[in-house]
């Protein structure tokens, strides 16, 4: 037997594709998030009410991922922004590769802010760069508030962290203040937000951090 | 799941690499804290190599350690004590420990990738 060395990640492909896009969202002052959470947490709520909160301040674009439906997508276009939709077929998280393809069918030269809603999975997706500027979670209450101490990578490769649902906390054995504190111990440097994206409680936090988010693409 | 696509990538690399001569060892380095399941790319490596020059090749996986870096003062963590644990109850004890210089920003800066490390061909 000969030994050839490789010395290669096998996921360099993806890792040097999400450079190129990051690159070119540079080049247009968009800025692009990458949002992540389990199925159920309120992604497409949050999304669907920041889109209204920021209607007429800021351009979003949206790009939703899902295993097989466009029931998402439906319900951002419905909220009147451009949206394109990718099917993963069943896979568990998006690539860069299925991102560059959503490209080709969004105008973001039109756009201030582009979010990524990835498959509702907590594990997978956060081992794939998609060329994003922050990862941001959605962790709702009702899912427990020891999910960052049960998928401690999310978090720690997040830079903030939306919790959802707050408003069912009189209901629930989870409290928000341990959800916090548990987020904040993986990573102190999250930005942490609680929200109930139903009745639009504490939404303006969230929505000032994509205000100084973008602000501070811009300058730099 | 996803092992299907990161075999699919993972075979790509070897048959780059070993440009039409017959392989038959693959040394790959998988993170304690990857997302990448060795049985399962075992099991899709033997249908996704069929009729290539990898076909029954064997894969051998070494793992990586997870390792945890002090981003103030640039110390690795001391991680052994739990060395027996689950990578995600060894990362949460050791945020929880804090570095020894008395900062909790340790991030994880080891143990989270797949990597080829080489190949064996058959001699020409």
């Amino acid at each position: 037997m000969v030994k050839i060395p490789v010395l290669k990640s096998i996921t360099e492909a993806n890792a040097l594709l999400a450079d190129a896009i990051r690159a070119r969202f540079v080049q247009q002052d968009v800025l692009v998030l990458n949002i992540i959470a389990s199925p159920g947490a309120g992604k497409t709520a949050l999304l669907e009410r920041t889109i209204e909160k920021l209607h007429g301040e800021l351009r979003l674009s949206v790009i939703e991922g899902d295993p097989t439906t466009s029931l998402d997508s439906e319900r951002i276009g419905a909220a009147g922004v451009p949206v394109v939709q990718i099917n993963t077929g069943g896979g568990c998280h998006l690539e860069a590769r299925m991102i560059q393809v959503a490209l080709e069918q969004l105008d973001v030269e039109d756009a201030d802010v582009v979010i990524i809603e990835n498959v509702g999975n907590l594990l997978c997706p956060t081992g794939w760069d998609l060329g994003e500027d922050a990862k941001v979670v959605v962790a709702s209450l009702p899912e427990g508030d020891d999910k960052p101490l049960k998928y401690p990578m999310a978090f720690a490769t997040a830079q903030a962290v939306v919790i959802n649902k707050i408003d069912l906390e009189p209901y629930l054995p989870a409290k928000v203040s341990v959800l916090r504190q548990n987020a904040l111990q993986i990573n102190p440097d999250l930005a942490v937000f609680e929200v109930s994206a139903l009745t639009g409680q504490g939404l303006e936090g969230w929505l000032d951090w994509i205000r100084e988010k973008l602000t501070e693409k811009r300058e730099s | 799941m996803h092992e299907a696509s990161i075999t699919e990538a993972m075979l790509d690399l070897a048959l780059e690499y070993a440009q039409g001569q017959r392989i038959t060892d693959i040394y790959l380095q998988v993170g304690r804290m990857s997302f990448v399941v060795p049985e399962s790319v075992g099991f899709y490596f033997e249908y996704l190599s069929r009729g290539t020059v990898a076909e029954g090749a064997t894969l051998h996986f070494e793992t990586a350690p997870l390792e945890m870096t002090c981003t103030d003062c640039g110390r690795q963590a001391d991680l052994s004590e739990w060395a027996d644990e689950q990578p995600r109850a060894m990362m949460v004890q050791a945020l929880a420990r804090g570095c020894q210089c008395g900062s909790s920003n340790l991030r994880v800066t080891g143990g989270t990738g797949f990597e080829m490390v080489s190949l064996g061909v058959e001699a020409q």
